[in-house]
């Protein structure tokens, strides 16, 4: 089985195979992370935006790098865009998020933890937590030391433990 | 920051090991703070997250298809101007010995044909001569890029059927 960073290779020479194969891959994480760090608004957007620059920086792919910290690295771009973009309009997308949940309070509830973040704090937690990413992964894809990424954990951790103590 | 926020850190994340459990058991602060960040855990875990609508693939595919197209085009120029170079350089080498040659040649011809034709006719002749030599030269190095373009190409697409 082709590994991500041969299939990103190939996807810079024009396979769209290549580039199928690594949307089946990344679906999931991907379109969670963004549903997650946004709140649910605009993700199918997000995501295929976040694909569509994935496929335009493919032909630069350094192949010394992973695919997974790199594909992440666009998706946080992007989040950060996103955010410093003006409110928008009050969606409710409760009934929407709630009809593709397995268990859908539990996850209004992580819902709102992480809305109670700030941007850093909740990339951090979700990279890390949700995903599974080490710490000198998280660092290099929000391009910052180590050290950093250590104290925004830290301060989620417990701005929420408050949030859980004081609910 | 203290090697409390570490082990409170890996207890959220699942990842204590046995020295921070042991530290947990031991130390006051993270013995009170434990429950809190265990219940926060497991609220986050309980969170399975949004199934993302079959759609939505098949939507980046079309949407992508443009941008695939492209990387396709510039894919096939950087992966075959290595070998068009390879040919150029090989076909202007004896460049200089050809024209020399033909120069000689068309010489060569005006005075033969100056001894025995008038003087506007033989130049138009050799003039003729001339320009299809020029024309000839350029076909020919017009052609070399594309078909070493071409011969490239066909050798990648083998190479890909193989392998």
């Amino acid at each position: 089985m082709a590994s991500d960073e041969e299939l990103i290779g190939r996807v810079g020479i024009g396979n769209q195979d290549a580039l199928a194969e690594l949307c089946r891959r990344y679906e999931r994480p991907l379109y969670r992370f963004l549903a997650r760090h946004t709140g649910g608004r605009d993700v199918e957007d997000l995501f295929q935006e976040t694909w569509l620059r994935a496929v335009r920086a493919a032909p630069r792919f350094d192949p010394s790098r992973r695919f997974s910290t790199w594909v992440f690295q666009i998706a946080v771009n992007l989040c950060r865009d996103w955010h410093r973009r003006p409110p928008p309009e009050p969606v409710e997308t409760d009934d929407n998020l709630a009809s593709t949940s397995d268990a859908p309070e539990a996850r209004i509830d992580a819902r709102r933890l992480l809305a109670a973040l700030p941007e850093a704090q909740r990339t951090v937690l979700l990279l890390r937590h949700y995903h599974g990413l080490s710490e000198e992964e998280t660092a290099e894809i929000l391009g910052c030391p180590r050290g950093t990424v250590k104290s925004r954990l830290h301060a989620a951790r417990e701005r929420l433990s408050r949030l859980m103590g004081s609910a | 920051m203290t090697g409390c926020d570490d082990v409170l850190t890996a207890l959220l994340l699942g990842q204590a090991d046995v020295a921070a459990l042991e530290h947990v058991r031991t130390c006051p602060r993270c013995r009170a703070e434990e429950p809190a960040v265990q219940a926060l855990a497991a609220q986050l875990a309980a969170d399975p997250g949004p199934t993302p609508p079959p759609s939505l693939t098949p939507r980046v595919l079309t949407a992508a298809g443009p941008l695939l197209a492209r990387n396709a085009r510039r894919g096939a120029w950087r992966a075959t101007w290595p070998a068009v170079a390879r040919a150029l350089a090989a076909a202007l080498l004896p460049l200089p010995a050809i024209l020399v040659f033909d120069v000689a040649l068309v010489r060569a011809i005006y005075a033969l044909l100056g001894a025995v034709l008038p003087h506007g006719l033989s130049l138009y002749l050799v003039f003729n001569h001339a320009a299809f030599l020029v024309l000839l030269l350029a076909l020919t190095y017009g052609a070399v890029p594309v078909l070493a373009a071409r011969q490239a190409r066909l050798l990648l697409e083998e190479g890909h059927r193989h392998g």
